[in-house]
């Protein structure tokens, strides 16, 4: 099969039976539920604009495994034009979808596995590699979209996974055996795991090796027998149920839609299996996913940001404040911060290098920045969504209550703004933006790919102090400035000497 | 004798002392007596290239493969060397061992 279009992926999740639960019912038909169809019609953009003329220059790739024309989302990145493009291909989908359109926490997982396995059978002359390069053949075959499941539920942060009193709040090895293992425990907040064809799994944290069966990474289809999934609930979900408008994207949702993912003596065998024990690559293969996924955010919550822009900006012209200095300020502060997080996010991909495994990596340092700043700006320019917009995105009416016979039409004629602006209309924008500065975007913003505190060790630890330290030095005169000797053509306390003593004399020429 | 080019990266935000480096890995060769030799003109014809990146992202190897040099080149691009992770103090050990293969190998 080649690239999927959005109706064939769609479709594609019709052959598979996950036992996914959700409001303390199992779901039975994972695209038949109108609870999940927006997560899903996000997901499917992924593979319909691969098939646009307009957009497949950034959304499809070319294998390096196969030379075949594949999906980007399926693509190991084989050179920085890889990289740019991925976080353009980012953006471009938050633009298209407003939200979380959930495919690149499988990509990122791809490649990160794809790197990792390399530098252990260098190591240890095991076959990780070949088996994932086998596995990414399939994925680009089939066009798939894993799942990426690496967060565990931790239990007692203190203690290590090999220490805690119930060993299944970290997904782990229960039984080797001849053809495979036996794997229990459990992933919590998966984005996208229901509406995917597979899950990869990654370790959470940096492994010991009294931990060795927590070192643990591996890939098979979302409904092998024993996964269980819990769906999250998210900040008013269950207006989609109501109607077309108060849900504000009906379309495409709020954020990915996320669930738990429960192991219950799960069999995954050993030509699925990419890292069973290898304590020591955990550290790897954790900072690789999260610099790959950290870099996302400057991509694709840019592209929700010029959603929002674009949606304050129309509110402030359809009231007729448009032109009013403190609109356009702030609607510049928005752009501002949103194009920075860009800027950061582009350079952490020019700045990228090429990893042993010959697959491309991005600037790590410069990745946690992009994801810091999200933290921080996406908060930002939501509150000012928030300020343009006004009140009333908290206290719109119900369609319903627009809809009564009654009241309908007295209450949609108290939303008239400009002359020939359809209150409706009025209505409809006010709605997407409290679905996206209001819900559970912010704190997705924030813990998506690893919370503030993660990102401050990352950038504390490649930052490079000791350097700054030498520089500060040379500087203040703690250290030799070499440059600076050659420059006055002798040495610095040569140099000052006769300084001091041109002053002393009240002299002004120095050389 | 061989005869080593060495071409420095801009310097922009290195992560490794790269003058530093390239001390140590001369003193180290001297102090084995090694056939090597080394120079920074770039228009002499030299038997290997040594790259010096200060950080991974390796602007100089990419402009060197860009150019189109045919010359075999060892590549210093901040904690690596190649295509191998080395810590700062290992680098002039790990260039010593690339330089002695290429002594070594028959087309030298």
């Amino acid at each position: 099969m080649s690239m999927m279009t959005g109706k064939d992926y769609i479709e594609s999740l019709r052959a598979l039976t996950p036992e996914v639960y959700f409001l303390g019912k199992r779901i039975k038909s994972v695209v038949d539920e109108p609870m999940f169809q927006p997560h899903i019609h996000a997901a499917a953009m992924t593979y319909e604009l691969a098939h646009d003329p307009e957009h497949e220059e950034i959304m499809a790739a070319t294998s390096h495994l196969t030379g075949e024309k594949i999906n980007r989302f399926t693509h190991v990145h084989q050179g920085i034009d890889d990289l740019v493009k991925k976080v353009r291909m980012m953006r471009l989908m938050g633009q298209k979808t407003a939200t979380c359109f959930q495919r690149c926490v499988g990509l990122d997982g791809l490649c990160a596995v794809y790197a990792t396995t390399y530098d252990i059978d260098q190591k240890y002359g095991t076959k990780y590699h070949e088996r994932f390069k086998n596995y990414l053949r399939e994925v680009q075959k089939h066009d798939w979209m894993p799942s990426g499941a690496m967060t565990d539920s931790r239990g007692d942060r203190s203690l290590r996974p090999s220490k805690q009193v119930h060993p299944d709040v970290y997904l782990h090895i229960k039984e080797r055996l001849e053809d495979g293992i036996i794997v229990t425990g459990a992933k919590t907040h998966i984005t996208g795991a229901i509406n995917s064809h597979e899950i990869i799994t990654m370790p959470t944290r940096t492994m010991a090796e009294e931990d060795k069966d927590y070192a643990l990474s591996f890939a098979i289809p979302a409904d092998t027998k024993g996964v269980t999934y819990v769906f999250s609930r998210q900040t008013n979900d269950t207006r989609r149920l109501d109607g077309t408008l108060d849900a504000g994207n009906p379309k495409y949702g709020i954020v990915g839609g996320e669930a738990m993912i429960i192991f219950n003596d799960v069999f995954v065998p050993w030509e699925r299996v990419f890292m069973a024990g290898e304590y020591d690559f955990t550290t790897e293969l954790v900072e690789t996913f999260a610099g790959y996924h950290r870099s996302n955010y400057g991509g694709c919550k840019v592209g929700l940001a010029d959603v929002v822009i674009g949606g304050s900006a129309w509110i402030a012209e359809t009231h007729g404040i448009g032109r009013v200095s403190h609109i356009v300020d702030k609607l510049t502060e928005m752009i501002a911060m949103a194009e920075t997080c860009w800027s950061c996010t582009l350079a952490c991909s020019y700045e990228g290098y090429k990893t042993p495994s010959g697959a491309y990596h991005i600037n790590p340092l410069l990745a946690n920045v992009v994801k810091l700043n999200i933290t921080r700006m996406v908060y930002e320019w939501m509150r000012i969504a928030q300020d343009i917009a006004g009140g009333k995105i908290i206290t719109l009416p119900s369609e319903k209550d627009l809809a009564h016979p009654e009241v309908g039409k007295m209450v949609e004629e108290c939303f008239y703004g400009k002359d020939g602006i359809a209150p409706m209309d009025i209505i409809r924008m006010l709605r997407l933006i409290e679905n996206m500065s209001v819900g559970a975007g912010l704190p997705e913003a924030m813990h998506g790919a690893g919370s503030p505190a993660a990102q401050k060790i990352m950038i504390s630890r490649r930052s490079g102090i000791d350097k700054k330290m030498e520089l500060a030095k040379r500087i203040a005169g703690l250290s030799p400035d070499k440059d600076f000797e050659r420059i006055i053509g002798k040495g610095e306390k040569a140099h000052w000497d006769q300084v001091r003593r041109n002053m002393q004399e009240k002299k002004v020429q120095i050389y | 004798m061989l005869l080593v080019g060495i071409r420095y990266c801009g310097g922009c935000n290195p992560q490794i002392d790269r003058s530093g480096v390239i001390t140590k890995l001369k003193d180290a060769i001297e102090k084995r007596g090694m056939a090597v030799d080394f120079t920074a003109e770039r228009e002499r014809s030299v038997n290997i290239v040594l790259l010096v990146n200060g950080c991974i992202h390796a602007c100089l190897e990419e402009a060197y493969l860009k150019e189109g040099g045919s010359t075999r080149f060892i590549s210093i691009k901040g904690e690596m060397v190649d295509s191998d992770y080395v810590r700062e103090d290992c680098i002039p050990e790990i260039v010593i061992k690339k330089i002695t293969e290429t002594m070594d190998s028959p087309s030298h």
